[in-house]
């Protein structure tokens, strides 16, 4: 096979793997909170996309202040998410799975309302800067997978010393480690799990703008990008903020092998398998400890 | 069964029946009854309309069996739905076999596929649980999909006859509704002796704690299994019956849609009763055509109406019954 065809597909594969590691990450903050999966994670990404380009095209601001506004928006959406649908549900002990159904419930809720407010046509944002690819040899490499890599690397930075550094990123490491010893030293562990939800939507958010001018964004295309993160953070280790972005990027390059070998079609086939391979010989992902 | 102790926690699943029927279970029957004679005497769109909800309410009696009397979550039953669906299609279609042994064959396929994925399955958690079930779901569709020699991928298999036993074929409305209400009928009071019986208690200690359960000698991923295969042959019937009743099947029939309106149904007809699927499936294939003026809505409301029953009624309609009839707060 062309070794040129391959690192192409190599280069594509780690940038869309970073945007699942973003939105893995996501998922793995809530986790860490509360032990929720948040099912609606996906509409968050397309929040991102979606705002992002109508505050462009029907408010006219500028890129970077619209994609700002967008993750704010996002961010607001996750609180609200947070306190008319989990909050009732933690306050009474509901099980697993019906905090599951709630959250998909949201995401469809959400969705129908892009739907109606917006319209059910694709969108696609322009690069970020639209300058020709830079070549090396045969392969071409598009900046616009240079800034979602780029990007990505800067917020796991960032989450990092937020995580180790601020006293809320301390507050909210102490309650995923033990929420009612971190309740007996005055951490207001509710408080923490709405912020959970913001930081979470915030970077749903980010992956969605991202990503959107690589491929386009649409009220439905949430889902499939969710359970992508969703993968990516079992591949890591659930609740493994670093192990969810390795399993991203793991992901993205599986994935991109196997529309390069077997076709487009496997596309999820391959990721889905994977995620099952993982569940059934390591649940407990790359950088969990073996039980 | 009310006075036995028990290790479970029988209210949280909905277990712990009185042997006698009350006013307000009663009323749930008799009102689903109304709504399929309503149907049968009138004919028409509603007749097809109320099909439709029998045959989820097959679907979704199998789920119960998983997730209410089990305590067990399934997101991938569409899997199994779409084994015995297609099976039919092409055994009936390509092969001209008869729609019964067609669909034995699917019922066959489908537990030995259940058996198989059951087996590593079951043994995961939780979230784990949900996602490994989810993902056998989606790449079942994906098969559905992409194996064009067999399902002929997105274009669908179509001409698949009505369901019959030798001279006798249900064409007519009336007819395919009266063959899928016995169909139910039998099922409802399968799933009531299931749940009477050493087997569901079995389940319903599982459902309980499985700690306790195995400390008890119950061998719990047997009975897990028991309760995968029991749920997955119910799928099969449910897609068997989809497309004989259409006449025609493609892969989005068995899509994540199929799920999630499947558990709205068994969420809002009451996890683990025996009455809750038909009801919950009446009334989800009804409203729609209630609110039809309002299309671009309808997935809104069954958004808003879930989450609201998730926190304000979990244990849904046929739940609410019978906690009227046991005389306790709802």
């Amino acid at each position: 096979m062309d070794l040129n065809l391959v690192l192409q597909s190599l280069i594509s594969g780690i940038s869309i793997g970073c945007v699942y590691g973003l939105i893995g990450i996501g998922f793995c903050v809530i986790y860490n909170a509360s032990g929720i999966v948040n099912f609606a994670q996906g509409a968050f990404v397309m929040i991102g996309g979606m705002a992002t380009y109508v505050l462009m095209t029907d408010y006219n601001l500028p890129y970077a202040v619209a994609a700002i506004c967008a993750i704010l928006l996002a961010g607001l959406v996750g609180a609200v998410v947070e306190r008319l649908v989990v909050r009732p549900l933690w306050d009474r002990n509901a099980a697993m799975f019906v905090m599951i159904l709630a959250t998909l419930a949201a995401q469809i809720v959400i969705e129908r309302l892009a739907y109606i407010l917006v319209d059910d046509q694709p969108k696609t944002l322009p690069p970020f800067t639209d300058i020709a690819p830079i070549r090396l040899g045969g392969i071409a490499v598009n900046y616009q997978s240079l800034w979602i890599v780029g990007c990505s690397v800067l917020i796991i930075l960032a989450l990092n010393s937020f995580f180790r550094s601020t006293r809320t990123g301390k507050a909210m490491r102490a309650v995923s480690i033990n929420a009612e010893a971190a309740a007996l030293q005055g951490i207001p562990v509710s408080r923490m799990l709405t912020l959970a939800f913001v930081l979470s939507a915030m970077l749903g958010a980010v992956a969605g703008i991202l990503l959107t001018p690589t491929q386009y964004t649409a009220f439905n295309m949430g889902v499939p990008f969710a359970i992508s993160g969703f993968i990516a953070a079992i591949i890591g280790g659930f609740g493994k903020p670093l192990g969810a972005f390795i399993g991203g990027i793991a992901l993205g390059v599986i994935q991109s092998m196997a529309i390069l070998g077997l076709g487009a079609g496997f596309k999820n086939v391959a990721a889905l398998s994977l995620l099952l391979l993982f569940l059934f010989f390591r649940p407990s992902g790359l950088l969990g400890s073996t039980r | 069964m009310t006075n036995s102790p028990s290790i479970t926690s029988p209210e949280a699943h909905g277990l712990a029946r009185p042997r006698t029927r009350h006013f307000g279970s009663a009323a749930v029957w008799v009102l689903s009854a109304a709504i399929i004679g309503y149907a049968l005497v009138f004919g028409g769109y509603m007749a097809t309309i109320v099909a439709f909800a029998l045959i989820y309410a097959v679907f979704v009696s199998g789920l119960n069996v998983f997730m209410g009397l089990t305590a067990q979550v399934s997101f991938g039953q569409s899997a199994f739905a779409a084994i015995g669906g297609y099976t039919s299609a092409v055994l009936t279609t390509t092969y001209e076999w008869a729609p019964l042994p067609g669909m034995v064959a699917g019922l066959v396929f489908a537990l030995v596929a259940a058996f198989l994925i059951g087996f590593p399955t079951l043994r995961l958690k939780g979230h784990y649980l949900a996602m490994a079930t989810l993902a056998i779901g989606l790449i079942t569709y994906e098969i559905a999909v992409e194996w064009e020699s067999v399902t002929q991928g997105y274009l669908g298999i179509s001409g698949i006859p009505p369901l019959g036993i030798g001279p006798f074929e249900a064409v007519s409305d009336r007819a395919i509704l009266a063959v899928l209400s016995v169909i139910v009928v039998i099922l409802a009071f399968a799933v009531t002796r299931i749940r009477r019986s050493r087997l569901g208690r079995a389940f319903s200690a599982v459902a309980g704690s499985e700690e306790a359960a195995s400390a008890l000698g119950i061998n719990v991923s047997r009975y897990k299994l028991v309760s995968f295969l029991i749920a997955a042959a119910i799928a099969s019937l449910s897609g068997s019956l989809f497309v004989h009743v259409v006449g025609y099947v493609s892969p989005e029939v068995f899509g994540l849609h199929m799920v999630i309106l499947a558990f709205t149904m068994v969420y809002i007809g009451g996890l683990g009763t025996v009455a809750g699927p038909l009801i919950g499936a009446l009334i989800i294939s009804i409203l729609p055509e209630v609110f039809r003026g309002m299309k671009d809505y309808q997935d809104l409301a069954y958004g808003v109406t879930m989450i609201l029953i998730l926190i304000y009624a979990p244990k849904g309609i046929a739940g609410v019954a019978d906690a009227l009839d046991a005389r306790r707060s709802a």
